[in-house]
């Protein structure tokens, strides 16, 4: 079975810093933060399970 | 299970794809859910200090080593008791080992890294870059 695309095109629309609270389906952001931190403490209250992930304007030039 | 990679924005090329897997992360009552490159050249898992402080690892305390990648040196602090739980949605099960990992303090696009001494030792990884995909068996334990 193949897991649904993660599209981080479309979920950092708007976002060029801080880091994003992703839906569990991975189809929706339902917060941002200038930080981690804040990022965190927007999604406390969140009834659903949440992914984290730093929002960026270029994911490039990476060699590991 | 089969996992697409992922477009990111990029300046250069407009999109890019990445071998990225959701991941939960979990220190004794503290967990943290975010996406990990699949990283085959990387020996181990690597996470950034801000995810350490959202696992309430105290990274400043643990002894600091110096490590060596293709770009240079970086420091990082070794833990040893954090557990990576991985959701497979074609067995529809969850897949939980201990881990070993490396906290950096270093800038990177990408916060979060599986690699060879835990992802790769659970589960056999086929990497599919012309189907813009990746395979990931977990290996069965009785």
């Amino acid at each position: 079975m193949k897991q649904n695309k993660i599209d981080f095109i479309k979920l950092l629309k708007g976002y060029k810093s801080g880091w994003i609270a992703i839906s569990h389906d991975f189809r929706h952001v339902l917060f941002h933060g200038k930080n981690l931190k804040e990022a965190m403490k927007k999604a406390k209250n969140a009834k659903e399970k949440v992914y984290y992930f730093p929002a960026g304007e270029s994911y490039s030039n990476f060699v590991g | 299970m089969i996992v697409p990679y992922s477009p990111l924005p990029d300046f250069r090329d407009k999109i890019i794809l990445a071998p990225l897997i959701p991941v939960t992360f979990r220190n004794k009552n503290f967990e943290f859910s975010t996406f990990a490159l699949v990283d085959s050249g990387a020996s181990g898992a690597v996470i950034s200090t801000v995810i350490a402080e959202a696992l309430n690892i105290k990274w400043e305390k643990i002894p600091v080593t110096q490590g060596f990648s293709v770009g240079g040196s970086f420091r990082f602090h070794r833990f040893n008791s954090l557990r990576a739980i991985i959701y497979d949605n074609e067995l529809m099960a969850d897949h939980e080992f201990a881990l070993n990992v490396s906290i950096i303090e270093a800038v990177s696009p990408y916060k979060c890294i599986l690699g060879q001494k835990d992802l790769f030792q659970r589960a056999k990884i086929t990497f599919e870059g012309y189907k813009s995909q990746l395979e990931i068996t977990f290996r069965e334990y009785n």
